[in-house]
């Protein structure tokens, strides 16, 4: 059980988050707290620490549904803007009806922003699995049709949301006024939901058989274009669920928001292993990849390091951890031929 | 004595699971065309790409004229005068001839190619194996045969010395076949050196000086033509008497017809193929590659859109148009290429055999993941794989346990209508046997089993009647009283019974 656990993917990461987590902890020093008079460690503080999950967390919604899509084999570039486009029609919905009660606005801001983020998702894998061409190219294009779409209806204007969502994205839950917990608790979920749909349900699995062998697959009777088209939506629905977030987060929704996510929330599935190759990835390593990716962008700030150098020293760390990650599967393999052949 | 061309010395080559070379000394003469033989997965192939460069052997040495070489890509092969024709045609089909020809050196003028240049060098190659084909034209567009020439004009302009062909007449018709010989004829007369891989003794017999036989990756002999014949080579490949090689088959009574096909035609695949299998039955399908037999199994698993004619299923006619249909009817196909078709490598070894059928062990969508070990564990101790594999990696298995693999898949799925395209190609002798034997039990009890295989000996002694396939029609049907090896190899290759 103990070795099982050492060897998950996802026990790597975790180890080199602690690492970076405890050598900041030692090098960051500490401030006096002017309210309370208490020693606060620069970085690890509840402030430091919940701020760094709520960065994390849009890229790890996202990167969660992105894993999916690189499991099955392919990639999607629109998260980012349907990301923004989610949150432009939610923003512009909850404008047009006028003031409501909470409840309702926040029910009806969510389910908007996600069946917009459906439609998007599932624009991508009709096109995908009907027209036959690359899932780059496709979502490519939607990156900018999405992106284009959001800026055509809201004029390029930011579109402030009722204050009920951002009551319910800034909630406190009892942790005292400045901490915001809601995203971290999101992101947490979306990490859970997405591990159990891909380690345990039927879906999950078909997903990992296509990614790894379509053309097997196929043989096995398995229906392989269903199974594409339906990682859209979830990538697709995942981008919604952070636009709700972060629409509420930040109060307001501009058809520019999330620009650029897609390449962040790549970045995360692949440091969390998932091969573009297809069949292999990991939900919680998605996220375990944007907190790293973050804890990084802390690290410069912490350590007071030119922010200038961010790109450049997130650019290294990435291409670091996935050669690192394909070195080790490389020597398993290795090992695991020696086995064979000596048996 | 004088040196040979090419020496092959203590060669081995491993594949994860399996040896694919083990150990192979041998020598070529210079100037001669010399065979390489052996069953499918006899390594004939692994071979002759070690020595083009294509794969580098885990230990031994190549020689060439008594020197030893060291070769870690094609083009250093081809700098030593080495050069292979491709069983699977390697081109850049997208761009033409001439530039193929001359990829390695494409002549240039500061960075720029120069075209004129390049079209009079590639005629001239075409030209020194009297090929006439327009160098300005797309490869893609060429036919095989053309390529194959295209490939031949690239090897000897490359200044080849020894030219290794991969079953070179697999895709050919009978008139390119014979004007390859003629080249391969003129090759030799100008002092190259032929290595002939292939399992034709027609073509084997007719063009070759000496033959080297392989086995489940081991030298078994060389030598020349002259001291051999059909029988004793064959007997060379397979290694053992017949009737040593199969195990007694407990032949239980035939039962009700389970498959009946009519006329069932697929454009360019197969035309007009009619046969009826019964519980109990294995049916044999004997041919070349080619022949339409994988794709006649294909369009009866559902996967040729383009199929028309009727299918039977107990008594009912069925029109299958996806595999999903086709399980549901109680059909199950172990595909020819096991790593291509058969199994997902990225997947443990329990999660390939219950792939078809998770939905069943599901509840709510959630695996249950104690009823799939169960099933996974049962189904695979029917074909005899240990159930401590289950949970490992399937490219660790060797060959012969990730072939177990996907019929434990089909087993899981309760198919009663097996289709078994060459179930034992690159599985070591005793999985071989194992295979066989559950063949047999399989159609005792009750079974219908469609069984295409490219080793006759397998086909004679398992199947009640054999098919023979050849150019996508069926061209005779022999009983098993009847059927020798002879006769089958003959209507295979369409030659007269009495030549």
């Amino acid at each position: 059980m103990h070795r099982s656990l050492l060897r998950s993917p996802s026990a790597g990461l975790v180890i080199v988050l602690l690492a970076l987590g405890s050598i900041l902890t030692l090098v960051a020093g500490s401030h006096v707290d002017p309210v309370s008079g208490a020693t606060v460690n620069n970085f690890l503080n509840a402030h430091t620490l919940i701020q760094m999950a709520t960065d994390a967390s849009t890229f790890a919604i996202m990167g969660v549904g992105a894993t999916l899509v690189i499991i099955s084999g392919g990639i999607d570039l629109s998260v980012g803007a349907v990301y923004a486009l989610a949150g432009v029609v939610m923003a512009m919905v909850l404008r047009g009806l006028g003031p409501m009660d909470a409840v309702s606005t926040v029910s009806i801001g969510l389910a908007t922003c996600l069946m917009v983020a459906f439609f998007c998702g599932l624009a991508n894998g009709v096109m995908v699995v009907g027209l036959g061409v690359h899932p780059f190219i496709i979502t490519l294009g939607t990156m900018w049709i999405l992106r284009g779409v959001a800026f055509v209806i809201s004029h390029a204007e930011s579109i402030l949301v009722p204050a009920a969502l951002t009551n319910v994205a800034k909630a406190s839950l009892g942790l005292g006024g400045s901490l915001s917990p809601v995203p971290l608790l999101a992101m947490l979920a979306v990490a859970g939901l997405g591990t159990l749909y891909l380690t345990r349900t039927v879906m999950g699995r078909h997903v990992f058989a296509v990614g790894g062998n379509a053309e097997a697959s196929r043989f096995s009777g398995l229906r392989v274009n269903r199974i594409r088209l339906g990682v859209f939506l979830w990538s697709g629905l995942t981008a919604g669920v952070a636009a709700f977030i972060g629409a509420g987060f930040y109060g307001s929704a501009t058809s520019s928001d999330g620009t650029g996510y897609e390449l962040y929330v790549i970045a995360s599935a692949v440091v969390g292993g998932a091969s573009l190759t297809g069949g292999k990835g990991s939900a919680l390593s998605a996220m375990l990849g944007a907190l790293l990716i973050v804890l990084i962008r802390q690290a410069i700030r912490t350590l007071h390091l030119d922010q200038n150098y961010e790109w450049i020293i997130i650019g290294t760390a990435m291409i670091f951890a996935v050669v690192l990650d394909q070195s080790g599967s490389k020597l398993l393999a290795k090992r695991l031929m020696n086995r064979t052949v000596s048996s | 004595m004088t040196v040979p061309a090419v020496s092959f010395h203590g060669v081995t080559k491993r594949f994860p699971g399996v040896v694919a070379l083990d150990d192979v000394t041998f020598d070529v003469a210079r100037g001669s065309c010399h065979a390489v033989c052996g069953e499918n997965g006899a390594g004939k192939s692994t071979l002759g790409k070690v020595l083009a460069g294509i794969q580098e052997p885990d230990g031994g040495e190549l020689l060439l004229d008594g020197r030893q070489v060291r070769f870690t890509s094609p083009r250093d092969a081809l700098a030593s005068g080495v050069a292979m024709v491709h069983q699977e045609l390697a081109f850049c089909e997208n761009l033409s001839v001439a530039e193929n020809l001359c990829l390695g050196q494409l002549p240039s003028r500061r960075g720029f190619v120069a075209w004129t240049e390049l079209q009079v060098r590639a005629t001239q190659l075409l030209d020194t194996i009297g090929a006439t084909i327009d160098p300005t034209r797309r490869v893609g567009t060429l036919s095989i045969a053309e390529q194959q020439l295209v490939q031949i004009a690239a090897a000897v302009g490359g200044g080849a010395r020894v030219i290794i062909f991969d079953e070179p007449t697999s895709s050919l018709g009978q008139n390119d076949a014979e004007r390859l010989f003629s080249l391969i004829g003129q090759l030799k007369a100008g002092g190259v050196t032929v290595i002939y891989v292939s399992h034709r003794m027609a073509e084997i017999f007719r063009l070759c000086d000496s033959a080297t036989v392989l086995r489940d990756g081991r030298h078994v002999s060389t030598d020349p033509i002259a001291a051999l014949d059909e029988g004793s080579l064959v007997q060379r490949m397979i290694g053992r008497r017949l009737e040593q090689y199969f195990p007694t088959h407990a032949r239980a009574a035939l039962g009700d017809e389970v498959l009946r096909v009519d006329c069932l035609t697929s454009p360019g695949r197969f035309t007009d193929i009619s046969f009826t299998l019964r519980a109990g039955e294995v049916l044999g399908f004997a041919g070349l590659v080619g022949a339409g037999r994988s794709e006649l199994a294909q369009a009866l698993f559902g996967l040729d859109p383009h199929v028309t004619g009727d299918i039977y299923v107990r008594g009912r006619r069925e029109p299958i148009r996806s595999p999903r249909a086709a399980m549901a009817l109680g059909l199950g196909l172990v595909p020819e290429d096991r790593k291509r078709q058969g199994l997902i490598l990225s997947m443990l070894a329990r999660e390939n055999t219950t792939l078809p059928i998770l939905e069943r062990l599901a509840r709510l969508t959630f695996v249950r993941r104690g009823l799939e070990r169960d099933l996974a564990r049962t189904q695979t101790s029917r074909v005899k794989v240990r159930s401590d594999v289950l949970e490992n990696a399937t490219t660790s298995l060797s060959g012969g346990n990730q072939q177990k693999l996907v019929l434990a898949k089909w087993l899981a799925a309760r198919s009663d209508i097996l289709m078994l395209d060459e179930p034992t190609r690159g599985v070591d002798v005793g999985a071989k046997a194992e295979l066989h034997t559950w063949i047999d039990q399989m159609a005792a009890e009750g079974a219908a089993v469609l069984l295409i295989s490219s080793e006759l000996p397998e086909l004679l002694n398992l199947s009640r009647r054999i098919l023979v396939l050849r150019g996508g029609r069926v061209v005779g049907e022999v009983p098993r009283e009847h059927a020798d090896q002879d006769t089958v190899l003959r209507m295979m290759a369409g030659l007269d019974a009495a030549a």
